[in-house]
């Protein structure tokens, strides 16, 4: 009677072999993930450089000087020639790539993640909405997921990046703000004539520089500059980043979620939990979303390296990350300038790219493994057998 | 005859379809649910029995159905008047749903969520309906399990769908219908994923149940096998209208309607010669005449024009579905 005693204890060795990949995969992601996050509070670390005093304390993936630039690796220094020992070699910055390596994965994973789960977020919870709601409000949610599929992805991501980053520069800078001030200043002006346009102000202000500059003064006083850190301003570069890539993935996984909720709607053990009468809101969350929790692990290990891969081509591009921070990407573009005919300075480009093709190659195995495991047609013929 | 628990009277339903043509899906039903009883309601694939059954608990999505006309009405306590469901509230409605009346449907193999375990799916709608804490309701959900003959102790609560075979599957959902203790079970061709052994002991299952909880069942099937070994009434529907209903007898060994008698032929049976089966005439032109009581009565039939067809009494409690047209008056 006991159905668990008929189960095989056993899986057959086919099954067996063809998850190796995907065990491998996962072990090289892990040692991987822990090496660069891990290690991100040793490589951000400020150290001070003897070389440079008036730089003061600069990040350890920064600090390198300029006469130890371009040393190959060299594993077994000839300590009494005063070589050193270089794990992956040094940059045209003498700075270390190996250092360099673990924070641009960090960077680059921290991104690709980040992505993964905006988009899960989102792109889940609409198509959800979309495929439960069905009818007229399934149409419009999902034909503007359309329009902004037929937008060239890269576009998308470029202008969410300049939006964000105009943004956040207007919150540094506060310039519009003051020019507001300016202009509430300028027309309440006792000498300025009444009712002045932007325009009309703009030039009344040039014809009474004086009065303009006493203005301009008590603007900067009223209204000054915020002071952000270096750090933090490269902490938002890097979460607008975050938000545009994250912002563009959910679209397929919306489509993905919304078909499989509309299939899963027509199955009859949601119309048993009908007519046992649970809330449409309770079979939501008790009865779908448990059955989308495998589409969406699978989604995640596909979304994380094309988000790597984004992140490593806007940087390629120059919007991505913005130097002197690394990341994978941004590491590739300076290594690639690096290789020439005359000295090939190769590690520059090697190092950067296999690692980015490792991880993405160990991140599709593991996939593809989920996928594997998690397919339910699958497990039904497993289950048949 | 005691008095209907659930009393569904002339319930009209229409479909729309894109272009907002309205099909009429089932028309002028009237049928009663007594307590103790099963009432079963037989017909071919799209005469309605579905969509009649669907319709008690509401669970037709609305647009695109729309009830047209009729009432359900229920009476849960004796000394309160019946509560019309098609006029409750959603809420209200949820209410009933699985406590009062409760539904099991035809795919136990689909029926069941996958990913849940079969006893939270049990407790579920414990505890929708009564305020149990989680080991009350555990508790009652493996009293549930073991009145339905499932007596594995509290490791079954834990098993998955699909350790489980399709007959126990319909049991799960026997008991899960059954945990709140319901009135009325609607049971919307139970059996017919089933093998016939498992059909045998599903059945007697819910006649078990039935006797022991006075509960009112509901059959829907077109197995006429089962209709004559556990059905006390049937209703005959053809084309989304009755067109015949009455006591299991008096329907198997007189039946009235061509539509019945064709039904009826049309089962096989082990004591006759072996010959092709029939199949249902066109009854369009046969001599549908029943008796004439000073006007002439015709067996409704699908296509047929004049007075608009009703259920008249032949013996009491067997109603056949006719058209009465009024005799010229002899001179």
């Amino acid at each position: 009677m006991d159905a668990r005693t008929e189960a095989p204890t056993r899986k057959p060795r086919r099954r067996r072999a063809r998850d190796l990949p995907a065990k491998l995969g996962a072990i090289v992601l892990i040692l991987i993930f822990g090496a660069c996050l891990g290690s991100l509070p040793w490589t951000a670390a400020p150290v001070g450089f003897s070389d440079d005093q008036s730089a003061g304390s600069v990040p350890r993936y920064n600090a390198g000087s300029p006469a130890d630039a371009r040393l190959p690796p060299n594993w077994f220094p000839d300590k009494e020639n005063g070589e050193q020992f270089s794990a992956l070699g040094t940059d045209h910055l003498g700075r270390s790539l190996f250092v360099r390596a673990l924070t641009g994965g960090g960077i680059s994973l921290g991104i690709g993640l980040a992505a993964a789960f905006i988009a899960v977020g989102i792109g889940t919870v609409y198509g959800a909405i979309a495929g439960y709601a069905g009818g007229p409000t399934d149409a419009v949610m999902m034909r503007a997921v359309d329009v902004l599929y037929g937008l060239p992805y890269i576009l998308l991501v470029v202008l969410l990046a300049v939006a964000s980053d105009a943004a956040i520069d207007e919150y540094i800078t506060r310039s519009k703000e003051r020019a507001s001030f300016v202009y509430a200043q300028t027309i309440t002006n006792p000498q300025a004539p009444a009712d002045l346009t932007r325009t009309a102000a703009e030039a009344w202000r040039d014809d009474h520089p004086a009065i303009a500059a006493q203005i301009d003064t008590a603007a900067l006083a009223a209204v000054p500059p915020r002071q952000v850190s270096q750090t933090t301003r490269s902490a938002l570069d890097v979460a607008t980043l975050f938000i545009a890539i994250g912002g563009v993935s959910w679209l397929t996984l919306a489509r993905v979620i919304r078909g499989q909720v509309l299939s899963l709607k027509a199955q009859p053990f949601i119309e048993a939990a009908r007519a046992a009468g649970a809330h449409p809101v309770r079979i939501f969350f008790r009865h779908l979303l448990p059955n989308l929790v495998g589409p969406i692990v699978i989604y995640v290990t596909l979304t994380v390296p094309q988000a790597v891969l984004q992140e490593s081509f806007l940087s390629f591009l120059g919007i991505g990350v913005k130097p002197p921070l690394p990341s994978w990407g941004n590491l590739a573009a300076d290594g690639l300038s690096e290789v020439n005919p005359y000295k090939s300075h190769w590690w520059l480009l090697a190092v950067p790219s296999a690692l980015l093709g490792i991880t993405l190659l160990a991140l599709n195995f593991v996939g593809e493994g989920l996928r594997e495991r998690l397919d339910p047609r699958r497990a039904i013929k497993d289950s048949d057998t | 005859m005691p008095d209907p628990i659930l009393s569904i009277n002339n319930l009209s339903i229409s479909f729309a379809n894109p272009e907002g043509e309205r099909t009429h899906a089932v028309r002028d039903v009237s049928l009663d649910l007594t307590p103790a009883k099963t009432t079963a309601v037989v017909g071919e694939s799209g005469s309605g029995k579905s969509v009649t059954a669907l319709s008690v608990l509401r669970l037709l999505q609305s647009p695109p159905a729309r009830y047209e006309a009729g009432s359900i009405l229920f009476t849960n306590n004796k000394s309160d008047p019946p509560a019309d469901l098609l006029a409750l509230s959603e809420a209200d409605i949820r209410a009933i749903r699985g406590n009062d009346i409760a539904m099991i449907f035809q795919e136990p193999m689909t029926s069941l969520n996958p990913v849940i375990p079969i006893g939270s799916q049990i407790t579920e709608s414990i505890r929708l309906h009564r305020p149990v804490s989680p080991k009350q309701a555990n508790a009652l959900a493996l009293a549930a399990l073991k009145d339905v003959g499932i007596d594995r102790g509290p490791a079954a609560l834990k098993s998955y769908p699909h350790e489980f075979s399709g007959g126990m599957r319909q049991r799960v959902m026997i008991a899960i219908a059954l945990a709140c203790e319901p009135r009325v079970l609607i049971a919307d061709e139970p059996t017919t994923a089933l093998d016939v052994t498992i059909q045998a002991q599903v059945l007697d299952l819910i006649n078990n149940l039935r006797t022991q909880r006075d509960l009112a069942v509901m059959l829907i099937t077109h197995d006429l096998g089962l209709v004559a070994e556990h059905a006390d009434h049937v209703t005959v529907m053809y084309k989304g209208r009755v067109v015949e209903q009455g006591p299991i007898r008096a329907i198997l060994d007189t039946p009235i309607h061509p539509y019945t008698r064709g039904l009826l032929d049309a089962a096989p049976a082990i004591d006759r010669k072996a010959r092709r089966l029939t199949t249902i005439a066109d009854a369009t032109a046969a001599d549908r005449t029943l008796t004439a009581n000073g006007s002439t009565r015709t067996a409704w039939w699908p296509g047929d024009t004049g007075p608009a067809p009703e259920l008249i009494d032949i013996t009491p409690g067997h109603r056949v579905l006719v058209q009465t047209h009024q005799a010229p008056q002899p001179a």
